[in-house]
């Protein structure tokens, strides 16, 4: 867990970062964004303070380390910028063990690290090992900047638009790598873009940054159903950013209890489903679009399953015409219901920051 | 493919530079040793000449000792040179970088001739004035390219390394003097060869070097002592020029190369 309390940072006089104060949760994917200038990048920097505080605290899982020597702190901290951050005259092996090496890891002991980090990166050791930066691709240097931030199993990992100077493609790729690598180690990650897409991808909770000021600081769709103002309102309010969030949201994470009984739990949503004897769904009463009350007979087309992505979801909702989806098992048993209100957030439970597609 | 062509291709090219190398060393040392036995060679050219051949010492002395003026002259140019362009791209010497660089420059502007001719009442003759002026001669391409070399160390290796946690020292001796290596030895690699050439005017304030049978040559009128001193001293030059060549290419990583 850290704790941001107050960040300032002062520069000639003038505040560049203003009083950011934030929580992060262990293992939460946290991204700072904000348009340039807005100081998303010296407030990642001033948690490994590359830049010194002006004020504030830093509490690092309860420990405040603001008074911590420089160099104690960044051990503790894993730092990933772009590809360039390798130490080009190192070989990929000795990169990755710029920090066991700091803190005098036995020899054997950093070799099983290297060999691990690589492996996680499927980056094959017998044929990486010795290449030198320059010998890597775009992507390929990306991992091994990851991957040494990762070796000596850092409390936090900061991210300094680590994928900016990669092609779109292999960008993807290694969002998706990072998901993965953020569910196996389960580390808390504070993660600075300027990319939308990227941070809708990732976050877990996103911190929108103005003028070196915090304007918002919550889960992803909790910034777009409920904006702190109409700034973030614009930020967020991109064309189609809501399919796109909703393209990596889950059946799952929204899905709550089936009604079996006519009553309304929700305003204006009064429906029951009908069960056959083996507990599958036949027929939906009431929740259509057009007539509460109409007798829905269910098909497969409109059936949910847990993993099926939310943008999915709604669209079987919309084609359809009915308010709400059943969810079933792989036996077709009905397990829950997943409804329009619940997408607009009215029923946003824990599951939502519970992870992406990995969990 | 093309990578495997281009390895053996740099590696025939090396190879060859290794025999041209090796071929200049021999040459070299049998001038050194051997030098008598071209008196015939001398006689038959300059047959006017009652003496054609050195012979007030031995070319082994003469080449060993005009060696050590350059290596003790070197060694201060070099000690001094990188320490003082560590110092000026430090945080805290950076507000002198101007000053050094123009102390450097200015060295460099006076000719050697003046500046032995400055240090001879301080130092007397011989030796020290000597060194004195080579290593003033050959500060300023170390200064310089201790700069230019720890400043083409990119920002963001700089800022990876403090975000990794190195210290200073740590950055300075594991990131930055790799990096710059190959500059710096660039610039001390100009400056030994400058000195390698200058070092033979210590023999007019009374340093024995290969200038001893080249100034002994001018002031005699004797041609052929002029050619066999200048002709080690060349050599040794366009050796010493090839080794270092070789050393800098050690620290040529990658995208730099």
């Amino acid at each position: 867990m850290i704790e941001l309390q107050g960040l300032t940072k002062t520069y000639a006089g003038k505040n560049v970062v203003e009083d950011v104060s934030m929580t992060l949760e262990t293992g939460e994917f946290g991204v700072l964004i904000g348009p340039s200038g807005c100081g998303k990048s010296t407030t990642l920097k001033m948690i490994n303070r590359l830049v010194p505080l002006s004020s504030g605290r830093i509490i690092l899982n309860g420990d405040d380390v603001t008074e911590l020597p420089a160099e104690q702190l960044r051990r503790r901290i894993g730092y990933a910028i772009q590809s360039t951050g390798l130490f080009p005259h190192w070989s990929v092996a000795r990169n990755i063990a710029t920090v066991p090496q700091l803190l005098k890891w036995s020899k054997s002991r950093i070799d099983d690290r290297v060999d691990e980090l690589m492996a996680m990166f499927h980056l094959d050791p017998a044929e990486f090992r010795d290449k030198y930066p320059h010998q890597l691709s775009g992507g390929q240097a990306q991992r091994v900047g990851v991957a040494r931030a990762l070796a000596a199993d850092p409390e936090v990992l900061l991210m300094d638009e680590p994928f900016g100077a990669v092609d779109p493609i292999t960008r993807e790729a290694l969002q998706a790598e990072m998901r993965r690598v953020h569910g196996q180690t389960g580390k808390t990650i504070v993660f600075v873009t300027h990319d939308m897409d990227e941070a809708l991808q990732l976050a877990t909770r996103i911190a929108l940054l103005n003028n070196g000021r915090l304007v918002q600081y919550d889960r992803p769709i909790e910034m777009m159903v409920k904006p702190a103002d109409d700034f973030v309102r614009e930020f967020f309010g991109q064309a189609d950013l809501g399919l796109k969030l909703l393209s990596r949201r889950w059946v799952h994470q929204y899905q709550r209890p089936p009604s079996l009984t006519h009553h309304a739990t929700l305003p204006g949503l009064d429906h029951c489903w009908r069960l056959d004897e083996a507990g599958r769904p036949i027929v939906l009463e009431g929740a259509r679009l057009d007539d509460q009350h109409q007798h829905t007979d269910v098909r497969s087309e409109w059936i949910a399953t847990p993993e099926m992505s939310m943008k999915e979801a709604l669209s079987r909702m919309v084609w359809y015409r009915v308010m709400v989806l059943p969810v079933v098992d792989e036996t077709g048993k009905l397990i829950g219901e997943v409804g329009m209100q619940g997408i607009m957030g009215i029923e946003s439970d824990g599951g939502l920051h519970a992870g992406g597609p990995a969990s | 493919m093309s990578g495997v062509a281009r390895s053996a291709r740099q590696w025939r090219a090396a190879s060859a530079g290794n025999g041209v190398l090796f071929l200049l060393i021999a040459l070299l040392i049998a001038l050194t040793l051997g030098m008598a036995q071209l008196e015939p060679l001398f006689r038959a050219l300059f047959p006017d000449l009652g003496n054609p051949l050195y012979a007030r010492d031995s070319f082994l002395n003469l080449m060993l000792a005009h060696i050590g003026l350059v290596l003790v002259s070197s060694l201060i140019s070099v000690t001094i040179g990188i320490a003082a362009g560590l110092f000026v791209t430090r945080p805290v010497g950076r507000e002198f970088e101007p000053m050094v660089s123009s102390l450097a420059a200015i060295g460099q502007t006076f000719p050697p001739a003046a500046v032995l001719a400055i240090a001879v009442p301080l130092a007397g003759f011989g030796f020290a004035p000597t060194i004195i002026a080579l290593s003033l001669y050959g500060l300023l391409p170390v200064i310089q390219n201790t700069i230019a070399g720890l400043g083409t160390v990119p920002q963001t290796t700089l800022e990876a390394a403090r975000g990794n946690g190195m210290s200073r020292w740590q950055i300075l001796r594991r990131v930055e003097l790799p990096l710059a290596m190959r500059v710096i030895i660039a610039g001390i690699r100009v400056s030994v060869i400058i000195n390698i050439g200058t070092a033979t005017i210590g023999s007019t304030v009374g340093a024995k070097s290969l200038g001893t049978p080249l100034i002994a040559g001018l002031v005699g009128n004797n041609l052929a002592y002029v050619i066999q001193g200048a002709l080690l001293v060349g050599l040794l030059a366009i050796v010493t020029d090839l080794l270092f060549e070789r050393l800098e290419r050690r620290y040529s990583f990658g995208g730099q190369a």
